[in-house]
C-alpha cells in the first residue's frame, strides 16, 4: 500500500523527498528494521543526536552499536571524498591527529606511516570489509556482542581520529564551509556523532589528553 | 643356627627387591596437566635478570598518569580511560609516545602490584585488567605491533653490529611478548567467580585468538619467529617467551587432554566407531585372563620364585582391557588357514569353513577384544576415495581451528620442526656450549657479566632455569601438536611426525633422557623470592649463598618431570606401529637408557617408558629378556596386552628385514598425495578429476571464446545472413516485454 510505498524511492523522487518517512518502528518491514530507523531519524533531525543514539527499548545494544558504526562509516566516505580537495598527500604525509602525535595506518599486514589520506581510506575500506565480513558478522541481526565489541572500539578510534581529529586540527578550512555551503547540514551530525561516540566510549582521562 | 643367617639375607634381600620394586608405590609427588597453576606459569615467563624491569614498568605507569594516587580505588569506567590512553598511544609511531605506553600497559597487565599487596589480589587485579584491556581492542593491537617489531629490519641491523648481544636488545619485544602471554595465560582458565559477561569475553578472545590478523594467525607469526631465531637472522629474539607464548596459544586455541578427548569421542562416533574402548572386561573373561596371565609368567621364567610371589601379591589395579587390531586378526587366520587348510582368503574374516572348533573360539574371543583406532579409520577412508572418487566421502573435518591450523602450518611445517628440535637440542642440559650453535640464553644474560661470586650462581640457575622452561614448552608444543592432528586426520599427524623423525626427534630424545633423570627431575634451579610475583610484593630479602641453596626439599621439580613424560610420549608416537622406527630404538640401543629412567617411580612416566620397552623386546633377543625379567613382568603388568601378541616370546632378529628409506618413503609418497589431494593446488587429484570436466554450457564462455572464421565462410557470409538470419523472423520486442509496473 501507500504507507510502505513511502520507503521504496521510485524513479523520479527528488533528492529532498528520498527516503522519508516519520513510521513508527513498529511499522518498517522487515527484520532488519534498525538502518532505515536510524536513517529516518537522522533525517527528520539530524541534530537531536541523543534520540538518534537512544536504543529502542528490547533493542540488542550489540545490533544497535554495529547498525550506527555502519551508518556512520557511510557518511564518513562523504567526508574522505571532500577531503580529497584538501589534504594532499605531499602536504599531510603523515596521520598525525593533533600536533604532536603521528599513527600508524592499522589496515597493513604490518602497520605503515600512510599520508593522512591514504590512512582514511585504508581505515574506511578497513571497516567496510570488517563490517561486511561473514567471519564476524554473520547476520546482520544477531550480532556477537562481546566478540566484536571489542573491534568496534578499536576501528572507532581510528575513525575518531581521521575524522574528527584530523579535518578538525589540520583542515578547518575545509571544515567550516563543508558545514556551512557546500554540504547539508547532516555532517555535522557526523562530527557530533563522532564526538558522542567517542565519549562514550572512552570516558574523561582520554579526552582530557587528547583535546 | 647355619640356616638363620641365610633366611636373614634372604629376607633382606627380599626387602629390598620390593623396595625397589617396579610396582612399588610412586615416590613421585607429580600430577600430570596441561600446565602447571597459573601462578608457577606466570613466574616461569620472567628469568631472574628481569627483576629490575618491574619498577621501570611501574615507574613508567606513574609517569602516564601521576594524578592516580590508586588504581584499585578507580571505577571501571576510569580504569577502561585509561586503558584507552595507553592503547592510542601504542599506536604512535614515534618510540617515546609508544615506549613507556607499552610499559605501562604491561605492568597494568601484571596486576598493577603494589607492596604489601597479597598474591591473589594481585591475580585477581591482573584478570580483571587482561579483560579490560581486551574489551579495548588491546589484544589485535598488540599482536599487529609484535609482527612490526618482529619484522623491523632496522632493529636487526643496529643490534647485529653490537659486540655482544643480550637480555636489553629485545626490550620492547619482550615487552609484548609478555602483555601477549599474560592476557593468553589469563584467558585460558576460567575463573568460578566469573560473570557471564566474562565468560563470553573468554569465548571471544579465545576465537578471536585462532583468527588471523590480517592473514596469519598468532601461531604463525610466532612459528616464524622460531624459524628466523633458528636461521640465525635474529639472535636477539627472546625465545624462551615466543616459545611459551605459541605453546600456550596452541593450548588455548585446540583445547588440552581434556577436549582432546572429547574431540576424538566425537570423531569416532561421526565415524561410525563406538565412541571409545570399552575397558570393562566381561566376567567370564576376567577369570580367563588372569589364569592365562599366570600361567604364561610361570612359562616365561620359572627360574625365579621370588618373581612370582612379588606379582602375585601386587594385584592392585587392574590392567587395561586387552585389544587386537584387525591387521592382526588377518595375520592370525592367514596362519591357521595355511596350516589347515592349505590357501588364503584375504579381507574375510568371517569364513571358517574348514577351521577346527578351538580356532572358531579363538576368533570369537579376538573379536570380542577389536579395537579399530581413528587413524586406521582414516586410512581406509583416504584409500576409498582414491578408487572411488567421484563418490567416495571426502575428508571433511569437523574441528575448524585445527584444520585451519594445519593449512597455514602446511607449507613450512619442515622447517618449523627443524627448528623446534635444533632449539631443544640447544636447550637440552647434556648439550655442550658449542659456539656456533644457537644461543638460546640471549634472553636471560644481563648486559654486563656478573663480578661477584653470588650474582654468578644467581645467573647460573637462572640459565639452567631458563633452558629448561624451553624444554618444557617444546616438549608440550610439539605433543599437543601431533595429539591434536591425530585426531584431526592420521595423515596431518604422519606428516609431522615424519618432518621430526627427518629432524633425528629419536635420537635427540634418546640422548636427552640419557642423563641421570632422577636428578634432572629433581633440580632446584629456582630461587622462590625472585620469582613472580614475591620480587615485587615482598620486602626485597638479600640473596644469599645459603638461599641459593637451600630452597625447598626433595621435591620433584614439575617442569622437568612434565618435559620428560612429554619427551616419552612424543618418542612413544613416532615410533607405534611402525617397525623401521621401532628398530632405530634398538640401533640407538635405547634399551639401557629407558630402563634407567625406570628409577624415577612415577606411575605414567613408568607406563610410557614401558610401552617403549615393550615395542622392541621382541627384538632385543632371548638373552636380553632373560637377563631382565623385572622389566619383563612390570611390562606385562602395566601395559595393555595385545592379543596374539609375541613381545614377550618372539624371535625375530633377523626375520624381518628393515629398510628405513624405504619405508618413511612409502609413507612420504601417502601423504604427499594426501596433501596435494586436499590442499594442494593443480593437484594430481584434480588432474584425474580433469578428464570427467562437465561440458561447459555457460553463455558467457561462448561470447569469451574466440572463433576463427574459414575463408570460405567470409567468402560467402552474404549469403549466410540473407539465409540465417534476415529470412528468419526474430521478435525483437519479447526483450522488451519485461514491462516496469508502476
Ligand atoms: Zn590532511
Ligand atoms: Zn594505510
Amino acid at each position: 500500500g501507500v504507507a510502505t510505498s513511502l520507503r521504496n524511492n521510485t524513479l523520479g523522487t527528488l533528492f529532498k523527498e528520498m527516503y522519508f518517512s516519520h513510521d513508527p518502528i513498529s511499522t518498517i518491514p522487515g527484520a532488519q528494521w534498525d538502518r532505515p530507523y536510524i536513517q529516518q531519524l537522522i533525517k527528520s533531525d539530524f541534530e537531536n543526536i541523543s534520540l538518534i543514539l537512544e536504543p529502542p527499548e528490547g533493542q540488542d545494544l550489540g545490533v544497535w552499536k554495529y547498525e550506527h558504526l555502519r551508518q556512520f562509516c557511510l557518511q564518513l566516505n562523504d567526508l574522505a571524498v571532500i577531503l580529497q580537495v584538501d589534504c594532499f598527500p605531499d602536504v599531510c604525509t603523515q596521520m598525525t591527529a593533533t600536533e604532536q602525535w603521528i599513527f600508524l595506518c592499522a589496515a597493513h599486514k604490518t602497520p605503515k606511516e600512510c599520508p593522512a589520506l591514504d590512512y582514511t581510506r585504508h581505515t574506511l575500506d578497513g571497516a567496510a570489509s570488517l563490517l561486511n565480513s561473514n567471519k564476524y558478522f554473520p547476520s546482520r541481526i544477531i550480532c556477537n556482542l562481546t566478540a566484536n565489541l571489542n573491534r568496534y572500539s578499536t576501528w572507532s578510534r581510528n575513525f575518531y581520529r581521521l575524522h574528527y581529529m584530523h579535518t578538525y586540527h589540520f583542515h578547518k578550512s575545509i571544515c567550516n564551509p563543508l558545514v556551512k555551503y557546500q554540504f547539508d547540514h547532516e555532517n555535522i551530525r557526523c562530527f557530533k556523532f563522532s564526538f558522542t561516540c567517542r565519549h562514550e566510549l572512552y570516558a574523561k582521562y582520554d579526552h582530557q589528553s587528547l583535546d | 643356627i647355619r640356616g638363620i643367617p641365610k633366611l636373614r639375607e634372604l629376607l633382606k634381600r627380599q626387602k629390598g627387591e620390593a623396595d625397589n620394586a617396579l610396582d612399588g608405590v610412586p615416590d613421585v609427588e607429580f600430577t600430570y596437566a596441561d600446565a602447571q597453576s597459573i601462578q608457577d606459569e606466570m613466574a616461569e615467563l620472567y628469568s631472574y635478570t628481569e627483576e629490575e624491569e618491574f619498577v621501570r614498568s611501574k615507574e613508567a605507569y606513574s609517569r602516564e598518569f601521576p594524578f592516580i594516587t590508586s588504581w584499585q580505588g578507580l571505577s571501571e569506567n576510569e580504569k577502561k580511560a585509561c586503558l584507552n590512553q595507553l592503547i592510542n598511544k601504542i599506536d604512535s609511531i614515534e618510540d617515546a609516545v609508544r615506549i613507556p605506553a607499552i610499559h605501562a600497559l604491561l605492568y597494568l597487565a601484571q596486576g598493577a602490584f603494589e607492596a604489601g599487596m597479597s598474591e591473589d589480589k594481585l591475580l585477581k587485579q591482573s584478570r580483571e585488567n587482561v579483560f579490560l584491556m581486551y574489551s579495548c581492542g588491546g589484544l589485535h593491537l598488540i599482536i599487529q605491533l609484535l609482527n612490526l617489531e618482529s619484522e623491523n629490519p632496522n632493529s636487526a641491523i643496529i643490534i647485529m653490529q653490537k659486540p655482544s648481544i643480550s637480555i636489553v636488545d629485545s626490550d620492547v619485544l619482550r615487552a609484548y611478548l609478555n602483555i601477549l602471554y599474560i592476557m593468553v595465560e589469563t584467558m585460558r582458565y576460567d575463573d568460578p567467580t566469573d560473570s557471564e559477561f566474562m565468560m563470553e569475553q573468554r569465548e571471544a578472545f579465545i576465537f578471536e585468538l585462532s583468527q588471523p590478523v590480517y592473514d596469519e594467525c598468532l601461531h604463525i607469526i610466532l612459528f616464524e619467529m622460531v624459524v628466523k631465531f633458528c636461521a640465525g637472522n635474529c639472535p636477539y629474539f627472546p625465545i624462551k617467551k615466543i616459545l611459551l607464548l605459541l605453546w600456550k596459544t596452541v593450548l588455548v586455541t585446540l583445547g588440552g587432554t581434556k577436549e582432546i578427548d572429547k574431540v576424538k569421542r566425537q570423531a569416532r562416533l561421526d565415524a561410525g566407531l563406538p565412541e571409545a574402548f570399552d575397558e570393562r572386561v566381561p566376567d567370564e573373561n576376567g577369570r580367563a585372563m588372569t589364569s592365562n596371565g599366570a600361567s604364561s609368567n610361570n612359562q616365561d621364567d620359572g627360574t625365579d620364585d621370588i618373581d612370582d610371589s612379588e606379582f602375585k601379591a601386587a594385584t592392585r589395579k587392574p590392567r587395561p582391557r586387552p585389544k587386537v587390531r584387525q591387521k592382526d586378526i588377518d595375520l592370525f587366520l592367514d596362519a591357521t588357514r595355511s596350516k589347515f587348510v592349505g590357501f588364503q582368503i584375504s579381507g574375510d574374516d568371517s569364513t571358517l569353513a574348514g577351521l577346527p572348533h578351538p580356532i572358531h573360539e579363538g576368533l570369537h574371543v579376538m573379536k570380542k577384544h577389536i579395537y579399530t583406532s581413528l587413524g586406521e579409520y582414516q586410512l581406509n577412508a583416504e584409500e576409498e576415495a582414491l578408487e572411488r572418487p567421484f563418490t567416495a566421502m571426502k575428508f571433511q573435518s569437523k574441528n575448524e581451528v585445527c584444520e585451519s591450523l594445519y593449512k597455514s602450518l602446511l607449507p613450512n611445517i619442515p622447517q618449523y620442526m627443524i627448528s623446534l628440535l635444533k632449539i631443544l637440542l640447544a636447550s637440552s642440559p647434556t648439550a655442550k656450549a658449542k659456539t656456533d650453535s644457537i644461543n638460546v640464553l640471549v634472553d636471560v644474560l644481563p648486559e654486563e657479566m656478573p663480578t661477584t661470586v653470588l650474582d654468578s650462581m644467581r645467573l647460573g640457575i637462572d640459565v639452567n632455569r631458563h633452558k629448561e622452561i624451553i624444554v618444557k614448552a617444546i616438549s608440550g608444543l610439539i605433543l599437543l601438536l601431533l595429539k591434536h592432528f591425530k585426531n584431526n586426520h592420521i595423515y596431518q599427524f604422519e606428516f609431522i611426525s615424519q618432518n621430526l623423525v627427518c629432524g633425528n626427534c629419536i635420537p635427540l630424545i634418546l640422548k636427552f633422557l640419557n642423563q641421570n633423570i632422577s636428578s634432572y627431575i629433581s633440580t632446584k634451579n629456582f630461587i622462590p623470592q625472585l620469582d613472580f610475583p614475591a620480587c615485587v610484593l615482598n620486602k626485597k630479602s638479600e640473596v644469599t649463598a645459603e638461599t641459593l641453596e637451600n630452597n625447598g626439599s626433595e621435591i620433584c621439580c614439575w617442569r622437568n618431570m612434565f618435559s620428560c613424560i612429554n619427551l616419552l610420549r612424543i618418542l612413544q608416537k613416532l615410533t607405534k606401529w611402525k617397525h623401521s622406527r621401532t628398530m632405530m630404538l634398538i640401533v640407538f640401543k635405547s634399551a639401557p637408557i629407558l630402563k634407567r629412567s625406570l628409577k624415577v617411580k612415577h606411575e605414567m612416566m613408568e607406563l610410557y617408558v614401558l610401552k617403549l620397552l615393550k615395542a622392541q623386546t621382541k627384538y632385543l633377543g632371548r638373552n636380553w629378556r632373560k637377563s631382565n625379567m623385572k622389566t619383563m613382568s612390570a611390562v606385562y603388568q602395566k601395559v595393555r596386552h595385545r592379543l596374539n601378541d609375541d613381545w614377550a616370546f618372539g624371535n625375530d632378529m633377523d626375520a624381518r628385514p628393515w629398510d628405513l628409506q624405504a619405508e618413511e618413503g612409502s609413507l612420504k609418497t601417502c601423504i604427499d598425495r594426501f596433501n596435494n589431494i586436499h590442499y594442494g593446488s593443480g593437484n594430481t587429484g584434480e588432474e584425474i578429476m580433469n578428464e570427467y570436466d562437465e561440458y561447459d554450457v555457460n553463455i558467457h564462455s561462448v561470447l569469451d571464446s574466440s572463433v576463427e572464421l574459414s575463408e570460405d565462410f567470409k567468402n560467402a557470409y552474404e549469403k549466410w545472413l540473407e539465409r540465417e538470419v534476415f529470412s528468419a523472423p526474430i521478435e525483437w520486442e519479447q526483450l522488451c516485454s519485461c514491462s516496469f509496473k508502476r
